[in-house]
């Protein structure tokens, strides 16, 4: 996955069509010698190849592949973690898994925390890029400003509001100290105001990454076309609409895609604030979280096993679907300028 | 292939470190010991236990490993699994304890009539299956109501709460003074549900509540009943403001925290509660006026107003521990042995001619009741195994958020066991 990324991310900072230069692929494809030093030198760069990627292949197999293997050989069984496992139930668990409430809570919660993601985290990156890509003062402080959350550990995070947002915590405080004490709220206990102090967070958190993104994005748009369309009087709304966003669009695509994978595996934030037995009460529990407390807190492994599986086959297919109909004509250009 | 081959070496050896160290048949002589006593007087205790069996027998040593108590579970469970098990390990008991037996990995304890003199009939019970015992346990853990003295004193509180209508009586009164009546940590899901727990303890008769064990079925009215019952202590808002995240046993904002320095008045928990809320009063020592009573009755319930929940673990040995372990658990369980461990622990020792060092009125006053209980029951997420005991833990808290009802509860847990 992180592969196509790379390049995606890469084909997102340039303008459509624009050539690219000095390529990886023409560069690893020697130039046409003698045959002989030829044939010699492709065997030696596949020895290369071969040992400079065998750790990283080793250790993904060891520690991607064979687990996930071993997640799926489990969900065959009821097991209670202590032994070998021995009862083979076949599909029940994954009968389970689509009958079970707890779950069709959690993929919601899912579902809800990817929409509000998207829907939130999009349109205000987008905004801050733009004010952020103008010479505005303090430019480079309310980036950095933005951009910090990001590079802090969701486990600082989670405590740190976790405390603040508690009934007696900071929030509370300040908000009775500046008079506003009736807007005191439960803000993690409530189970009608917990999701929405999730994506608060969430967006707090994680929006400094898109704008960095959104802003690499911005400014691989060359100058000339605004200028070209300022003179042609174009309003600043045109040139954002008819411009900046179609530009700006492999990018967002991008920024969307690793949202949508993100909200899909959401664990440490949530697990963090409201440990694995309230999540549930308060309607921020997700797949990630169901997991662990059926494996590991209900002894469940088989069905704790199942539900990752059903996980990982819900990311993959997400992924695929949106690789072949969003990503598409992005992937095409990666690809293509390459090999042409 | 090959490369699955290599994977699959590396996976297996990286779950062979995280069993950890040394197995059980490294050294000859040395056996090794898991505890959860982290530091304190806890750890030191059983630091001068191996010391002391060493002098004893100098051709045994033991080493103790002090595991931390949330990582101990899965610790120990990848241990037993890849035959790197210590010899003798903390056992919660229960269900845990039942699939340990099932998966062949403990030894039951042969057990000497002094020994079993030294334990008590009652306690090794709660350690058996089909009449043999799997644990050795060292502390009887009566539960019941820790609550201030001084806060009671001060709301005008003039003797313990012996009824529900006391009870809530008690809240309104410390409401009034402005504590919270009740602390309970409901982010750890089981300190809430032990609210329940005490319910249908009080509802359900002890065979109603033994046969739910084996059958995991939870038709009797009895269940439904405790929901309500806890459903209508909520309606006097007895519990501590956003109790659903607050902790149990972290920091000064835990339920015990908030005993420990008398912002709240009164907490359900069994007999370790002593101990932790000493760690967290403002000097690190124990609350000077903390009391005791027992979990209060109901009215028209099967269950014998005197029945008393409580814990029932110990320490176990695994599958190849050597005779050397069984003796060294044979002799913590010795009146001497058992007066230190008493001390160390803020706890009632399960041997009777040790329990003449319990001075503290909390543990007297649990004592007292405990010797007249008509049945101990153990923690129903320990009864009912951990699959169902924390579908009922969750269930509990729903009900407490407000979000489920006494009906859900059973419904909840009838769909956990078809899980397990």
């Amino acid at each position: 996955m992180s592969n196509t990324l790379g390049t995606d991310t890469a084909a997102g900072r340039r303008p459509q069509g624009a050539p690219r230069a000095g390529d990886a692929d023409t560069a690893t494809s020697p130039a046409p010698p003698r045959a002989a030093a030829h044939r010699r030198g492709r065997t030696r760069t596949r020895l290369e190849i071969a040992a400079l990627s065998a750790p990283a292949i080793i250790t993904f197999l060891a520690f991607v592949i064979f687990p996930v293997a071993l997640a799926a050989y489990y969900g065959f069984y009821q097991w209670k973690g202590y032994g070998d496992p021995t009862d083979w139930v076949g599909l029940n668990n994954y009968r389970l898994i689509l009958t079970d409430p707890a779950f069709h809570d959690v993929l919601w919660h899912n579902g809800l925390i990817l929409v509000l993601s998207l829907l939130i985290q999009g349109p205000l990156a987008i905004a801050l890029a733009l004010l952020l890509n103008q010479r505005i003062r303090g430019r480079s402080t309310i980036r950095v400003l933005i951009f910090v959350p990001y590079i802090v550990s969701e486990v600082i995070v989670g405590t740190g509001w976790s405390l603040m947002l508690q009934s007696n915590g900071a929030v509370n405080d300040l908000l009775h100290r500046i008079g506003l004490g009736s807007l005191e709220a439960d803000w993690i206990a409530d189970p009608d105001l917990a999701i929405w102090t999730l994506m608060a967070i969430i967006t707090w958190k994680y929006i400094g990454f898109a704008v960095i993104l959104m802003l690499a994005g911005l400014q691989s748009i060359p100058d000339e076309i605004f200028e070209a369309a300022q003179i042609d009087g174009a309003s600043y709304w045109q040139i954002q609409r008819r411009i900046t966003l179609p530009l700006l669009g492999p990018t967002i695509r991008i920024w969307a895609f690793l949202s949508i994978i993100g909200s899909l595996q959401l664990f440490d934030l949530v697990y963090i604030i409201w440990g694995q037995y309230v999540s549930g009460t308060a309607g921020t529990s997700t797949m990630a979280i169901h997991m662990l407390a059926q494996g590991r807190n209900a002894g469940n492994y088989g069905y704790g096993s199942a539900v990752a599986v059903v996980m990982f086959l819900i990311s993959l297919v997400v992924a695929l679907l949106y690789q072949r109909f969003v990503l598409r004509r992005d992937l095409r250009g990666a690809v293509t300028e390459g090999t042409v | 292939m090959t490369a699955a081959a290599i994977g699959l070496g590396i996976a297996l050896a990286a779950t062979g470190c995280a069993g950890g160290g040394d197995g059980s048949s490294g050294g000859e002589g040395t056996l090794t010991l898991w505890t959860n006593a982290m530091e304190g007087r806890g750890a030191e205790y059983w630091r001068s236990a191996a010391e002391e069996y060493h002098s004893l027998h100098p051709d045994v040593t033991i080493e103790i490993q002090s595991v931390q108590n949330e990582d101990l579970d899965g610790k120990l469970q990848n241990a037993l699994n890849s035959d790197s098990a210590p010899d003798i390990f903390l056992q919660r008991g229960g269900g845990k304890m039942q699939a340990m037996v099932d998966a062949g990995q403990i030894r039951a304890l042969d057990l000497t009539d002094t020994d079993r003199a030294n334990v008590g009939d009652a306690a090794l019970e709660g350690v058996s299956i089909d009449g043999k015992v799997y644990a050795m346990p060292l502390d009887t853990q009566p539960e019941g109501i820790y609550y201030s003295k001084d806060l009671f004193e001060k709301a005008g509180i003039a003797s313990p709460p012996t009824t529900m209508d006391e009870l809530e009586d008690a809240v309104a009164k410390l409401k009034a003074i402005d504590v919270a009546p009740i602390a309970v940590g409901a982010k750890d899901a089981w300190p809430a549900a032990h609210w329940y727990y005490n319910f249908a303890l009080r509802e359900c008769s002890r065979e109603v509540m033994q046969e739910a064990a084996k059958s995991l079925e939870f038709d009797d009215p009895c269940w439904i009943k405790a929901g309500e019952d806890l459903e209508s202590l909520l309606e006097v808002d007895p519990f501590q403001k956003g109790f659903l995240t607050a902790s149990s046993q972290q920091g000064a904002g835990s339920s015990a925290g908030m005993l420990a320095n008398h912002k709240a008045a009164m907490e359900l928990m069994g007999n370790w509660n002593p101990g932790v809320i000493a760690d967290l009063t403002p000097d690190k020592k124990p609350l000077p006026d903390l009391g005791w009573f027992p979990f209060p009755a109901v009215p028209g319930g099967q269950g014998d107003p005197t029945a008393i929940m409580g814990g029932a673990g110990g320490y176990s040995l695994s599958k190849n521990a050597p005779k050397e372990a069984l003796d060294f658990l044979r002799f913590v369980v010795t009146k001497d042995q058992q007066e230190a461990y008493a001390g160390a622990f803020d706890t009632i020792p399960v041997n009777k001619d040790a329990q003449g060092v319990v001075t503290e009125s909390y543990n007297i006053s649990a004592l007292r009741a405990f010797n007249k209980a008509a049945y101990s029951m153990q923690f129903l997420d320990t009864v009912y195994g951990q699959n169902v005991g924390n579908a009922m833990n969750i269930a509990v808290v729903n009900l407490m958020a407000g979000k489920g009802s006494a009906a859900d509860i059973v419904k909840d847990v009838k769909a956990a066991a078809e899980k397990g």
